[in-house]
């Protein structure tokens, strides 16, 4: 069975390398097309208001070709997943065994986004998503082949030269050798200055000497190849020396490279996550990916181009496990009654449908924008991907144990193993704190540099710009119709939709003025100001995700896809809840500390850290 | 009406005793001295003779809770009218802490014991509207105010006591509800309330007192030097006080951070109180200096930018910081507690930070002393150089003279 699989595969991949009809554009034809690096990105023009929508509607489609490559491609990795990989021992073993690795090597999962040119299957972004759905059935699985791809490698991919390419890439490939990025150390999580690992250069100066220690290495016990971040001296053109990061790639072959048993952990259990040593290791020089004291620039494209596909992964696992409570709820019977037919589990089925609708809005909304001609940086748009995506499945997850009731609890049922696994989510690739900063600091950044003139002036006290704000807010006073044009005769969105519509602009157009009120008052220092950023970010991430359905269930109707009229309800419900959300969380960032609830939580929060402990009296105390 | 009758048999009875003196001489007299004279006032002068007699039965020389409580009993035992129960107990205020029972609930409530029950609750509206026995319940009210001074929180006994003597509307009961009213609520209010018992062993009165001062839960605490004598060769003892430092991870980065051209400056001492005892601690420190304004650097944090590269400030009406003008005062790097001041001791302080501060070695210090209560009786050597100064060069010395000579 896997045979033919793998002959499918591999006639497939022939099939592309004679040029056949069904060729997909590899990843370095389509950087041909690019017209330099372009500055607009729909979500930073968000910050100001405005709907940037040449870049989200049409929703992206792919091409007849590409659509029926995928169709062969997602067939056998399916039947793979559901007939070979066995995620219950999986996750018992902690180990995933070695015939089901060796199967993902010869479906060729392991080199998914390598350009075919070095044998791999040159996925676009959008083809990766897909598969990213189907790989995520198990948690295990999937972080053995995102901890390899989409960080492990991804260095070499991105800033390698050609010979690291010629040298690696086929190799990793192919999956005999297996990648993995380290730059987790005790002492440094996200701060680049607590990094101990140091490189230093060799006195014949071709090598470097790399010593340190990593944490927390996902396919560590496994990996031949590392990406590996470390300080180095570097001079500076002014002759002073100075401790910066540069990227290497490391192979175990070079020496002095150990490392720890696996951790034991919470979930996806099968993924290997160990310490990792390095003492006294050798590196040629030619192993520096990128530039010496660059390392910091590789790291962040690294993190930044990894997280998009965790949407797709997520829906794929929620909509497995729609399949899954769906059955069991229309079987069970409770006072003559099947569990479908109360309320309150139906509701549960709502929300899942709805949140899976919505990750999956956005993830192909994101990986299409990425799959752009250019060098498109859609990191904001990946961050929130990720972070509702992460947290959407994390409760549809939890949604899903509860339909099930005792049941769900029980270990020889798969449902609290999924649970277990999804807790990730909101911890890797950058926690979801992090990210809401990074999502909400981005677009204020964007957004502070266009508005800063216009700001200073107002501040100046001129006449035109308190004159223009007065307008505004008199405009919203009178309940002025917003229309940013994606409705009405230019419009491009379908007229079911239209209400959806209308609150995602009027959303969009109050956010632009809560950005501008809040540069206004807090200027630089908003960067101190996390619960405010976190309600930017949440917002932020309503609209985007608002826009993903919006785009993808006009373009549903317009085309007339099945079942368009559930897209419908779907779309329109998220709309109506996330305008609310946002409409409450305006207001509170509209308000000042003490009234919006911040100096409290500030409060409690200094006293609680302060005593290191809840200290409120017991309920049972008494004083005399 | 009743408590009237009970008066009139109380006084027949007294009257009838009187009459026969051989069995309680002392008690026949006290009651004619509480009869014979009753001027308004203090009690304290009414007559001198039975208070002093009073003051005899305390006088003694087992002074605890038991022999206090026996003294009480005793009295109650004596008579069944309790008289000059009043006498008693402005005596027995006087001497409770003495007997170190004034901050004890129970002895307060035998002390309330000690009214005879009953007799003192007003019957009828008349004796409700004006002070019913003043003087009994005016004395009632001053054992509340001990209890009140020491901070003594009356209890359900005490106002069953109260209720029992005086009744539910009388001026004492009304004092413990006001005392139980306010107690409670000020119970907590100091955040930093200092242990009820001091220990006595200096080494841990010193632990408790150094984390009080430093108030950082990662502070680390260090014996230095455990109080012992030594003999030496020649037949002298040689004391070696206690010595224990505190230390946190924060003041160790600001001293390792420590600008070396700067000298650092052994302190004290400096009195601490902890209730009624008085310990003295030292410090190490700095002069303040010109603060450095850390530039962060743009390539720090992996996953979001630390700092926005924007031209505009905080507004004003979001600026709720207040406009104080603060004392510049330097670091302080350490603390430390001995039993003697001498620079000495405060020399192997510093000699002992140095196997955790290295930075210490190549860092002057100045010892500024003051003398303290502790470093009267030794006199200060100007010999006795600590072993740190040895490493010291030649110019800190001059430095340092001056400074000694004029705390001398």
């Amino acid at each position: 069975m896997r045979a033919m699989n793998r002959l499918c595969v591999r006639l497939g991949r022939m099939a592309w390398g004679c040029g056949a009809p069904i060729r997909v554009r590899p990843v370095e034809s389509r950087q041909l097309l690019h017209t330099g690096p372009r500055s607009l990105t729909y979500a930073k023009q968000l910050f100001l208001g405005l709907i940037a929508k040449e870049e989200v509607f049409p929703y992206p489609e792919i091409s007849n070709e590409e659509l029926e490559e995928i169709k062969q491609l997602v067939g056998p990795v399916e039947k793979f997943f559901n007939e070979e990989v066995d995620s219950k021992t999986i996750d018992q073993n902690a180990k995933i065994p070695l015939e089901t690795l060796k199967g993902l090597k010869d479906l060729g999962l392991f080199g998914m986004q390598i350009p075919e040119e070095y044998g791999g299957l040159g996925l676009s972004n959008t083809m990766y998503a897909r598969l990213g759905e189907i790989t995520s059935l198990d948690g295990s699985i999937a972080v053995t082949l995102a901890a390899h791809q989409a960080i492990g490698l991804k260095g070499i991919l991105i800033a390698g030269n050609d010979e690291q390419k010629a040298k690696y890439l086929p190799k990793l490939a192919s999956g005999e050798h297996i990648a993995a990025f380290c730059l987790t150390e005790p002492g440094s999580g996200s701060d680049a200055a607590s990094i101990k690992s140091r490189a230093t250069l060799s006195e014949d100066g071709k090598h470097y000497i790399l010593n340190g220690s990593k944490i927390w290495i996902s396919n560590g016990g496994l990996a031949d190849i590392f990406t590996v971040f470390a300080r180095t001296e570097v001079t500076d053109k002014d002759g002073a020396t100075k401790d910066k990061i540069t990227a290497f790639i490391v192979e175990r072959a070079f020496g002095g490279v150990t490392h720890g048993k696996p951790e034991d952990k919470l979930g996806i259990r099968g993924s290997n996550t160990c310490e990792l040593h390095f003492e006294n290791t050798k590196i040629p020089i030619e192993n520096v990916i990128g530039e010496v004291g660059g390392g910091f620039k590789v790291a962040m494209n690294i993190l930044n181009s990894g997280r998009f596909s965790m949407g797709s992964a997520s829906a794929g696992i929620i909509k497995k496990l729609i399949e899954m409570t769906a059955e069991y709820a229309c079987t069970r019977k409770q006072f003559n009654k099947k569990l479908s037919d109360f309320e309150l589990i139906q509701e549960k089925f709502a929300i899942m449908a709805e949140k899976a609708y919505v990750m999956e809005s956005m993830a192909y909304l994101t990986a299409g924008m990425m799959d752009r001609p250019g060098f498109p940086d859609c990191s904001v748009e990946a961050a929130m991907v990720k972070v509702f995506s992460s947290e959407g499945a994390w409760q549809c997850v939890s949604e899903a144990l509860q339909i099930l009731g005792g049941l769900g609890y029980m270990k020889d049922y798969p449902y609290e193993r999924y649970l277990r696994d999804s807790r990730i989510l909101l911890i890797f690739e950058g926690t979801n704190e992090i990210l809401r900063m990074y999502i909400a600091l981005t677009g204020m950044q964007h957004a502070g540099k266009i508005l800063t003139g216009k700001i200073k002036e107002l501040k100046k006290g001129s006449l035109s710009a308190a004159f223009e704000l007065m307008g505004k807010k008199l405009g919203s006073v009178m309940h002025r119709k917003i229309n940013l044009g994606l409705t009405g005769t230019s419009g491009v969105v379908h007229p079911s939709l239209e209400e959806s519509t209308k609150k995602l602009e009027e959303n969009t157009y109050y956010f632009g003025s809560a950005v501008e009120s809040l540069l206004y008052r807090f200027g630089k220092t908003i960067v101190d100001e996390q619960l405010a950023l976190k309600r930017v970010a949440d917002i932020i991430i309503n609209l985007y995700g608002m826009t993903a359905v919006i785009s993808r269930a006009s373009r549903s109707i317009s085309i007339g896809l099945q079942n368009h009229d559930h897209e419908v309800l779907l779309a329109n419900i998220f709309c109506s809840e996330a305008y609310m959300k946002n409409c409450y969380m305006m207001t509170q960032l509209a308000k000042y500390c003490p009234e919006n609830q911040d100096d409290s939580i500030k409060k409690i929060a200094k006293h609680v850290l302060e005593n290191r402990a809840y200290t409120c009296s017991h309920p049972l105390d008494r004083t005399f | 009406m009743r408590s009237l009758r009970l008066l009139i048999a109380a006084h027949k009875l007294g009257a009838g005793l009187g009459h026969t003196p051989a069995v309680e001489p002392r008690g026949v007299q006290f009651l004619r001295a509480v009869h014979t004279s009753s001027p308004p006032g203090p009690p304290v002068n009414t007559s001198s003779t039975t208070v002093a007699r009073f003051e005899d039965a305390f006088a003694k020389d087992q002074r605890d809770k038991a022999s206090f409580v026996q003294v009480l009993d005793l009295f109650c035992g004596r008579d069944v009218r309790r008289r000059g129960h009043i006498e008693l107990i402005e005596a027995a205020l006087r001497w409770m802490p003495h007997f170190g029972v004034e901050k004890d609930v129970e002895v307060y409530n035998k002390l309330l014991d000690v009214f005879p029950k009953e007799v003192f609750i007003p019957q009828n509206f008349i004796q409700s509207m004006f002070l019913h026995y003043p003087r009994q319940q005016e004395c009632a009210v001053r054992v509340l105010d001990q209890m009140e001074y020491y901070g003594v929180t009356p209890n359900k006994h005490t106002l069953f006591l109260l209720v029992q003597t005086f009744g539910k509307l009388s001026h004492p009961v009304k004092k413990y509800q006001r005392l139980l009213y306010w107690f409670p609520r000020f119970k907590h209010t100091n955040p930093y309330p200092a242990p009820l018992h001091l220990i006595a062993d200096p080494v841990a009165l010193s632990k408790v007192c150094l984390e009080r001062i430093a108030a950082d839960r990662d502070a680390q605490l260090t014996v230095y030097q455990l109080p012992s004598s030594e003999v030496r060769d020649d037949g002298t003892v040689l004391e070696h006080a206690h010595l224990v430092g505190i230390q946190s991870p924060d003041q160790m980065c600001l001293l390792a951070d420590h600008d070396p051209e700067h000298p650092v400056i052994v302190e004290g001492p400096f009195p601490l109180w902890l209730r009624k005892t008085c310990v003295y601690y030292y410090v190490l420190r700095a002069e303040p200096t010109a603060k450095i304004k850390e530039e962060l650097d743009p390539e720090r944090c992996f996953y979001y930018p630390l700092q926005l590269s924007l031209d505009l400030e905080r507004d004003l009406g979001d600026d709720l910081s207040f406009d104080v003008d603060e004392v510049e005062e330097g670091p302080v790097y350490a603390m430390c507690m001995t039993g003697s001041g001498d620079e000495k001791t405060l020399g192997k302080w510093i000699q002992c930070l140095q196997e955790t501060n290295p930075v210490l070695g190549q860092l002057p210090v100045l010892f500024r002393l003051t003398s303290g209560p502790q470093e009267v009786s030794p006199p200060v050597q100007e010999e006795s150089e600590s072993p740190k100064e040895d490493t010291r060069p030649s110019e800190e010395e001059e430095e340092t003279r001056p400074y000694r000579r004029m705390e001398q």
